[in-house]
């Protein structure tokens, strides 16, 4: 009975006290959005676990964005953070908390295509806009999720537009082909291999989880036909550790990598190519003042920060001009916003602007060939 | 043939690494019969000591001393280091828990595991570190037979696995210390009556299980090169699934269990497909289990009624 009574009273102490938090962050969100354009947003990444690399990368552009935006328009958005861990079930959750948070009136995120299918409806639910700054799976954008949108290309483009360069400029006889189990790779994959069968490339089909740092049984699989190996990863580490166990056991097999694996110090095997949903921003004089600001507070970073900082900023400015139209922020008006985004330039070097579904406008992808000293060079478009 | 000996050394190396890991989880078993899911993580921890002596002698590219003087460095810093962090996590977590139902120390285990990895999430951040091996042991070091190639850390793995494999036998069999490890694990109470030292003989067991997990971190991040806070999990996985296989508590067992599924793991991606890789690993571990609940080397307990 004495246990009865203990549960009870910790259950009613843990209601009030809800209550009491519930309702001031109500109150403060509402009051204060409308005297001087203060509200939150969330931003879903895989802040720890296995890929927290590039969760990190995105949270610290996330921040840089924010704090610049919040500075030039005068604005007082704060940022709560939701670690998904690249894993659908756990997204699930971090949606929750953030759709129940009256204050949040938009999200950055999440990372991974596996993970906008699964928060999508929730979204949609609550009319909230997100925006990803790395979930390139072409169904994504089909209309399931009214309120997703992107600031990076889509694997439909990325998909043919490697492929097809892999068959004109390697002409390979055979290659082998290795995703890694996630909905990014394997989305490239099956968009890809028709492509090399089409051409009449014999394609050996592999496949290794994320969480492997060993690919030396794979490579002996590596036969002297075999003169491209394509890797649609996301982890830069596996890959340079792919290209150590090919010249390890002495194959001649150039790495093809797709866009996850742009990151430039860490993939340096020297002869590979690698797709990116953007340029190399250290190339581009306009971005001198942020790269200068991320290289300094965060040191070397890689491909995945700067469509954050592009995600974050849209939804920023959405929010401001929310607030100089003279309304307070809530997620339909916010959403209308970014709906109507149209900013002539960004960090990623193109406009932004989304179609219906909520891909970027004229998204492209780039090539680059890595060079003996590990750096990127873009491969001029033909 | 070259194929199935090139896989059967990429099987071989990857299986020592799983057999040292085993090694010090089967050991903690055998005798605490505590699962210890923090093991895992105490290779990444010796992976990151690995990593920072080769920082703090110049980096990969430029060290200011000789190859072998760094290794030595990093294998015994290595040991010692993840040794007392194994024998603290032993003090002050598990061991006031020795008495409690079962349960207890296994989600104490697992917050352990936990701890470690934010920890080094924390202290190191989340970005890969990279050994670089490459750039101060040169893959032409090693042994080509025909098309085969065993590069000079593969052969290093593989001896130093053989080594501190044999040695731990012998420490065991051989030893006053081992006799009490022994003795702790047939019967605690007793062991203590007889006038061993159960708390000590503890303490050294988790110093070597800890130790040896320590040096297999080095390995690792000698043959795979990166390094995060997370891979522990995978490796603790591996070497869990091989203490099953041999038998948990078993040290024979282990080591077995340890080159099985390196092996297996290298056969099943050559010859199969890496697709079904840990598919037909888990189904072996089924089987076996299905075969000899105990293991290949366990013996089943006999409960005196």
């Amino acid at each position: 009975m004495k246990a009865y009574a203990i549960v009870a009273t910790t259950a009613l102490g843990a209601l009030i006290l809800a209550g009491c938090g519930s309702s001031s962050s109500n109150n403060n969100g509402t009051n204060a959005a409308a005297t001087k354009c203060a509200t939150s947003i969330g931003m879903e990444g895989p802040l720890t676990g296995p890929v927290a690399v590039l969760g990190q990368e995105q949270l610290h552009f996330a921040e840089l964005a924010l704090a610049t935006d919040n500075t030039a328009n005068k604005t007082h958005i704060t940022l709560v953070q939701g670690d998904t861990q690249l894993n659908p079930a756990q997204a699930t959750t971090v949606t929750q908390q953030l759709t129940s948070n009256s204050s949040i009136v938009g999200v950055v995120g999440p990372a991974g295509s596996q993970e906008v299918e699964a928060v999508g409806p929730l979204f949609a639910r609550v009319n909230m806009a997100f925006i990803s700054g790395s979930a390139t799976n072409a169904t994504l954008t089909q209309g399931k999720y009214p309120t997703f949108f992107r600031v990076v290309s889509k694997d439909s483009v990325q998909g043919p537009q490697d492929a097809n360069y892999i068959v004109n400029t390697f002409h390979p006889k055979a290659l082998m082909i290795v995703d890694d189990q996630e909905a990014y790779s394997t989305g490239l994959v099956s968009v890809m291999v028709p492509i090399f069968q089409q051409a009449g490339i014999k394609v050996d089909h592999e496949s290794v989880s994320q969480k492997v740092t060993d690919f030396s049984s794979i490579v002996a699989k590596v036969t002297p036909a075999t003169t491209v190996v394509v890797l649609p990863w996301q982890v830069a580490t596996n890959a340079q550790q792919f290209g150590r166990n090919l010249a390890q056991q002495h194959k001649n097999a150039v790495i093809f990598g797709t866009d996850g694996l742009f990151s430039p110090g860490t993939f340096t095997i020297t002869g590979s190519d690698v797709s990116s949903f953007g340029p190399d921003i250290t190339g581009i004089p306009a971005d001198a003042s942020i790269v200068a600001a991320a290289t300094s507070k965060f040191g070397k970073f890689g491909t995945f920060g700067p469509p954050v900082y592009a995600a974050t900023h849209v939804l920023d400015e959405a929010i401001a001009s929310v607030c100089k139209g003279g309304h307070t922020p809530t997620r339909a008006n916010v959403l209308a916003a970014v709906k109507a985004t149209n900013e002539p330039t960004s960090i990623l070097g193109q406009p932004i602007s989304f179609t219906s579904g909520g891909d970027i406008v004229n998204g492209k992808f780039f090539l680059f060939k890595i060079d003996s000293t590990g750096k990127y060079n873009l491969i001029p478009s033909s | 043939m070259a194929f199935f000996f090139q896989e059967l050394v990429n099987g071989v190396t990857t299986g020592a690494l799983y057999a040292l890991v085993a090694l010090g989880f089967s050991m903690v078993y055998g005798v605490l019969k505590l699962l210890n899911f923090a093991h895992g993580d105490l290779y990444m921890v010796g992976a990151f000591v690995g990593y920072f002596v080769i920082q703090w002698f110049g980096g990969p590219a430029a060290l200011s001393i000789p190859v072998p003087l760094v290794l030595l460095i990093m294998f015994v810093l290595a040991a010692l280091l993840v040794g007392f962090l194994g024998v603290a996590i032993e003090r002050f977590a598990y061991r006031p828990l020795r008495n409690a139902p079962r349960i207890a120390p296994l989600i104490t285990a697992i917050g352990i595991s936990f701890f470690l990895e934010n920890a080094a999430l924390l202290l190191f951040g989340a970005q890969f570190r990279v050994y670089n091996t490459s750039e101060f042991i040169s893959f032409s070091s090693g042994i080509q037979i025909g098309s085969v190639s065993i590069d000079a850390v593969q052969i290093m793995v593989l001896l130093m696995g053989l080594v501190l494999m044999v040695g731990l036998r012998l420490l065991v069999t051989r030893t006053k210390l081992g006799k009490q490890m022994r003795a702790v694990a047939s019967d605690r109470e007793a062991a203590e009556m007889l006038g061993i030292n159960v708390n000590l003989t503890i303490a050294a067991t988790f110093f070597l299980g800890s130790a040896l997990a320590g040096v297999a971190g080095v390995m690792a991040g000698l043959l795979f090169n990166q390094v995060t806070n997370m891979i522990g999990f995978v490796a603790g996985l591996k070497a869990f699934t091989a203490a099953v296989v041999g038998g948990i508590g078993s040290l024979p067992g282990a080591m077995l269990g340890g080159l099985l599924i390196g092996i297996a793991e290298s056969f099943i991606t050559g010859y199969v497909s890496s697709t079904y890789t840990n598919l037909l690993i888990f189904g072996l571990l089924i089987a076996v289990m299905l075969a000899r609940p105990t293991g290949l080397f366990g013996r089943p307990q006999l409960r005196k009624v």
